[in-house]
C-alpha cells in the first residue's frame, strides 16, 4: 500500500536519485543513531543526551502521598523574615528542577546556597541583597490523587552571609 | 526463491526510506526549523544563557560533554552560541551553501542545549530536533519553489519523522522502565498539575478521575504512535492534528510544550501544497478587489 502523497506540479516525473554509497551511508548513520537512542532508553539515563531515555514523567506518583516541590526563602536588611523568592533562570540562574537535582550536596554544603545570592545579585543588580537563603521543602498532601488542602514546608538547608 | 524475497523485502524498506519527495517541502521545513532556532534561542529557551551566571559549582557535564572536555558556561561562550546560533540560521534561511549554514546551526544550538542542560535538567523534547538539524542540511540545495521529486529530501524528511515517533514510543518505554506498569494507575499528572498547573490545569484536581483517564490514553497514544506509518494520508495527516491537540491541551494545563517536537511533527505534512492552497485563496481574495478598484476607476 501506497501511503506517501507525493503529487507534485512538477514537469520532470524523474526523481533525482542517490547512489549506493549515498544510501548506504545515510542508513549506517541512522542505524547508528538508532542503536544509541534505544539503548540509552533501555540501560542509559539523563547524562547520555541526546541519546538519553524520554523521562518526561515518567515516574509513579502513589495516588495518595505528597507531592513535593523545592523552593527558596530568602531575608534582606528591609525584609528580615523569610519570604519566598523566585527559583528561575532570570532570577538566580537556574530553575527549580536543576535544585532538586542537587538536594543532597546542598544539604551537605549549604554554602552552595551563597552562589545563588551571588547570582542574583548580579542578574538584577538593582534587587535588595540577600543575607540568608534556605532551601525548603514543600510538600502538599494528596490522598485518592486529590490535594487535602494540606501543604507542609520543611527547611532542608540554611545559608548566612558571613 | 527465499534469497529472491529477502531481496524483495530489503528493496521494499530502501523504496520505503528513500520514497522521493518534492525539494520544496525540505525547503519549506528549513524555514520553520531555521526560524524557530532563532524564536528558541532569543526568546523560548534562554536557560543556556542563564547559566553563565550560575556558579561553576553547579556545573555537571554530561556524558558527551565530559568525553568531549566541555567547559561549564562563561558569559562569552554562551554569548558565542547564542549569536553563532542566531546568525547562522539566517544564513540557512537563505537557503545559500545549505551544508556550512545547516551544519552551523546543529553545532552551535545542541551545544547551547548542552549548556543549558549540564547543570541537573535534561529537557526530553529536544534530542530529536538535533537529528532535525544534522539531517536536513544533508539534502543539499533546496529551493522552496523546487518541485523536482529527490530521494534525500525523501531520506530526510523520512528521518526526522521516525525521529519525531520515536519519540512518543521511547517515552512509553520509560514510563515502564521508570514508573512500571503501575504507572498508568499512579497518580504522575496530579503531581503534575500540583507542580506545574495553571488555574485551567487546577481544575482538573477537582475531578481527578479525568487526569487518570488522561494516563491511560497517554500510555496508548504513545505504545501506538508507530502506527502512524500505516496509516492512509488522510488517517495521518489527521494523526498529526490529534497530536498537536495533545500538545496543545497540555500547554494549556501545565505550561509545557514541547516546541522543537512540534516543529518536527511538521514533516509529516506536504507543506508545498498548503503554501500553494494558501497562495492561491489569497490571489483569489485579493482578485475581487483588484477587479473592484479597476471597475471603479475606469
Amino acid at each position: 500500500m501506497r501511503t506517501d502523497d507525493n503529487r507534485t506540479s512538477s514537469s520532470d516525473p524523474t526523481p533525482l536519485r542517490l547512489g549506493v554509497a549515498s544510501r548506504s551511508w545515510r542508513l549506517v548513520v541512522l542505524a547508528l543513531i538508532a542503536v544509541l537512542c534505544l539503548t540509552g532508553s533501555l540501560v542509559g539515563d539523563d547524562p547520555w543526551w541526546p541519546f538519553g531515555p524520554w523521562r518526561m514523567f515518567s515516574t509513579s506518583t502513589p495516588p495518595t502521598s505528597a507531592v513535593t516541590a523545592m523552593a527558596i526563602e530568602v531575608q534582606t536588611t528591609a525584609n528580615p523574615s523569610w519570604h519566598l523568592e523566585r527559583l528561575n533562570p532570570w532570577s538566580v540562574g537556574l530553575n527549580r528542577a536543576e535544585v532538586e537535582g542537587r538536594v543532597v550536596q546542598i544539604m551537605r554544603r549549604p554554602s552552595m546556597l551563597g552562589t545563588l545570592a551571588i547570582s542574583h545579585s548580579q542578574l538584577i543588580p538593582d534587587a535588595p541583597a540577600w543575607n540568608a537563603v534556605r532551601l525548603v521543602r514543600q510538600e502538599t498532601i494528596i490522598v485518592d490523587r486529590k490535594p487535602t488542602g494540606e501543604v507542609r514546608s520543611i527547611q532542608l538547608a540554611v545559608w548566612r552571609a558571613p | 526463491m527465499r534469497t529472491q524475497s529477502v531481496t524483495t523485502g530489503r528493496n521494499r524498506l530502501q523504496e520505503w526510506f528513500f520514497r522521493p519527495v518534492p525539494l520544496a517541502r525540505v525547503g519549506l521545513l528549513r524555514l520553520a526549523v531555521y526560524a524557530f532556532v532563532i524564536v528558541d534561542v532569543l526568546g523560548l529557551h534562554t536557560a543556556g544563557w542563564y547559566h553563565a551566571y550560575a556558579d561553576p559549582i553547579w556545573y555537571e557535564p554530561l556524558v558527551g560533554g565530559s568525553l568531549l572536555h566541555l567547559p561549564p558556561a562563561t558569559l562569552l561562550l554562551v554569548q558565542v552560541l547564542k549569536w553563532g546560533a542566531v546568525f547562522s540560521a539566517l544564513a540557512a534561511l537563505t537557503g545559500r551553501w545549505p551544508r556550512v549554514t545547516g551544519w552551523a546551526v546543529a553545532l552551535t544550538w545542541s551545544w547551547y542545549q548542552y549548556v543549558a542542560f549540564s547543570y541537573g535538567k535534561v529537557d526530553h523534547d529536544r534530542a530529536d530536533f538535533v537529528l532535525a538539524l544534522a539531517l536536513l542540511p544533508t539534502v543539499g540545495l533546496a529551493h522552496v519553489k523546487d518541485t523536482r521529486l529527490s530521494e534525500a529530501a525523501g531520506f530526510a524528511l523520512r528521518s526526522v519523522q521516525l525521529a519525531a515517533i520515536a519519540t512518543y514510543f521511547l517515552s512509553a518505554v520509560a514510563k515502564l522502565r521508570f514508573g512500571g506498569p503501575e504507572w498508568v494507575n499512579s497518580a504522575t499528572l496530579v503531581r503534575a498539575v500540583v507542580r506545574r498547573g495553571d488555574p485551567f490545569g487546577r481544575l482538573f484536581l477537582q475531578v481527578p478521575e479525568v487526569l487518570h483517564a488522561g494516563q491511560w490514553f497517554i500510555m496508548g497514544a504513545e505504545l501506538l504512535s508507530w502506527t502512524i506509518f500505516l496509516l492512509p494520508e488522510r488517517w495521518r495527516r489527521l494523526m498529526v492534528l490529534g497530536w498537536y491537540l495533545f500538545h496543545a491541551t497540555v500547554y494549556a494545563t501545565i505550561t509545557i510544550a514541547f516546541w522543537p517536537h512540534l516543529v518536527m511533527m511538521l514533516a509529516f505534512l506536504p507543506l508545498e501544497q498548503y503554501r500553494d492552497r494558501l497562495l492561491a485563496w489569497w490571489r483569489a481574495r485579493r482578485a475581487p478587489a483588484d477587479d473592484g478598484v479597476v471597475a471603479e476607476s475606469g
